[in-house]
């Protein structure tokens, strides 16, 4: 029952968290950049959300899409930063990040005391009733809370991913895919990919703070320290999905991306139950990314030689 | 018409590598010229193909293009004029994405990059009768990773891709350098043709004398940041590969090499 509850856990953790892990698809994976400041937007999201939906009574819905925005701002720097004064991207994403604990800081001082509001996975039964008849009533009236929280994350989820997917077939994401692929060749376009490079950070922060608003409605608190690792846990997410998943050929990337982030989080979920005391939870947290990493070059090279055998009997 | 007038260009001032590589360089290409610039390394060729694209910046004098100063425009800005090929075959596609994708790519260069589709179908046509034109039977690999093709794939898709919409100047920055001799053959016939078809005016780096003595309407010699041949018209059709090679022979002698 403990691994039941843990898997539920670890299921509704990895779609919120999926959200981040397909911001950071766009700035690690199509832009080639190592975005730190990530580590700051999430809690950002999270806050600002919060904030807006306590002290100002917003929707929960809107309060989600306005958190987006403050994201994108925030990545806005980071990405001037590195284009227009030329500060190398690891140091912009830390120096953004590193302001962004203090604006967070700031905006908790907002919150004072608890307070009660509707958040996106509150909800009530009859609603639902209200909206699926016969079988599908019975069964989802039964069904309890956890899976409601996992539907409404799929749905949030998969609109985002379509989204994502939707952007990146228009003339923009692919002049933002060429930008990470080969800066020479947008240049010879005669476009400044430094604008776009702004615009894939900013994107990706918005949906690192997006995912931040989603973690304070699914737990229903905003936590400041709730930032940190989250870079790590998101690069994991787009590896493992990648290495994983990207080989299949019918799995786009953004779905492997999501499928990573599950996985990463089940995992994460699991360790929790092998170690109680929370003491090594890092330590084998580490380990685990670093055995996925090791895996992950292990069939690179199996399929590498493989395809080749291959080739040579199909071609020419 | 493209003209560098009174340009000097000097890498490291002020420091004990300064190295003043061009003092009062003058060079004019008139439009529908094809220029061969032959030389020996450190000559200058690269520098000044990069001083009128704008990656690097001149330490004195002007750059016109029609006429028009473009020492302040930016890099990108300048190659809306200008297409260029560069001698390593992944620097002119994106090896990630497709042959379609690369095509669209080229084919909107000075459009707005919005958030229309980025592929237009009414124009697979076109690219397929494009690619076709190379004969390398690229026209059926639509959806292949630009990656995945030879070098020499690559570089008839870059050559394309630099070509595709008007420009004022075609930029080749020793194209068939990393080619084998075979395929940089096919290459050089191939901007041959499409630089008669499309009437451009191009400047062609080369250290193939051959290809320079062959191809083009004006045929340039560089050595220490000087021209020290400049044939054209009826003089450039008599050059021989052995006239060039004697001065070649003649300034690596006096480098004392």
């Amino acid at each position: 029952m403990l691994f039941f509850a843990t898997t539920i856990d670890g299921l509704q953790m990895g779609l919120c968290f999926a959200v981040l892990a397909l911001g950071v698809y766009i700035s690690y994976s199509i832009l080639d950049f190592p975005d730190l400041s990530v580590d700051g937007t999430f809690p950002l999201g999270g806050v600002c959300c919060t904030v807006l939906m306590l002290k100002l009574g917003i929707p929960a819905l809107i309060a989600v899409f306005l958190s987006f925005f403050a994201g994108l701002i925030a990545g806005a720097v980071t990405g001037m930063l590195h284009v227009k004064f030329n500060i190398s991207k690891l140091l912009s994403g830390i120096i953004v990040m590193t302001a962004l604990l203090s604006v967070t800081l700031a905006l908790t001082k907002l919150l004072t005391k608890t307070g009660f509001t509707t958040t996106i996975f509150s909800f009530r039964s009859e609603n639902l009733t209200g909206i699926f008849s016969g079988k599908t009533a019975a069964l989802l009236g039964n069904a309890n809370r956890d899976y409601m929280i996992i539907l409404i994350e799929l749905i949030f989820v998969i609109a985002v991913k379509v989204i994502i997917d939707l952007f990146l077939k228009t003339k923009l994401g692919y002049m933002l895919k060429a930008t990470g692929d080969n800066e020479m060749l947008v240049a010879s376009l005669g476009k400044d990919n430094g604008t776009y490079k702004i615009l894939g950070i900013a994107l990706a922060n918005g949906f690192s703070a997006m995912s931040g608003a989603l973690y304070s409605n699914l737990y229903s608190q905003y936590d400041n320290s709730s930032g940190s690792g989250k870079v790590v846990m998101a690069l994991a997410s787009v590896i493992i999905g990648i290495a994983v998943f990207s080989k299949i050929r019918f799995i786009a990337d953004t779905t492997a991306v999501i499928l990573g982030a599950v996985i990463y989080s089940l995992c994460l979920n699991y360790l929790v139950l092998v170690d109680t005391n929370g003491i090594y939870l890092k330590l084998l947290n580490a380990v685990m990314f670093a055995l996925i990493l090791i895996f992950n070059e292990k069939t690179a090279s199996f399929t590498a030689k493989h395809s080749k055998l291959k080739r040579g009997k199909n071609k020419c | 018409m493209l003209e560098l007038k009174n340009v000097s260009k000097i890498y490291n001032p002020g420091t004990v590598t300064e190295l003043c590589l061009f003092d009062n360089f003058n060079f004019t290409v008139k439009g529908g010229e094809f220029v061969s610039v032959v030389g020996s390394n450190g000559s200058g060729k690269t520098s000044m193909l990069n001083i009128i694209c704008g990656s690097i910046p001149v330490s004195d004098g002007r750059v016109l293009i029609d006429g028009k100063n473009v020492n302040t425009l930016p890099e990108f800005k300048r190659y809306r004029m200008i297409g260029r090929v560069y001698q390593n075959p992944s620097a002119g596609t994106c090896p990630n994405m497709t042959i379609l994708e690369n095509m669209s790519l080229a084919d909107n260069k000075g459009k707005r990059f919005g958030l229309s589709f980025g592929v237009n179908n009414a124009r697979k046509e076109f690219y397929r009768s494009q690619l076709s034109s190379l004969g390398l039977g690229l026209e059926d690999k639509l959806d292949v990773k630009l990656g995945a093709l030879s070098g020499g794939q690559r570089q008839a898709v870059s050559l394309l891709m630099a070509t595709m919409t008007p420009i004022d100047f075609l930029i080749l920055d020793e194209h068939t350098a990393a080619l084998d001799p075979k395929t940089a053959e096919i290459i050089m016939e191939l901007t041959d043709k499409v630089i008669k078809e499309k009437n451009l005016t191009a400047i062609m780096v080369t250290h193939n004398l051959r290809y320079a003595v062959e191809y083009g309407t004006r045929l340039v010699m560089m050595d220490k940041g000087n021209i020290i041949l400049d044939k054209q018209g009826e003089e450039k059709q008599n050059v021989k590969v052995d006239d060039i090679l004697d001065i070649f022979n003649k300034i690596s002698i006096e480098c004392g090499n």
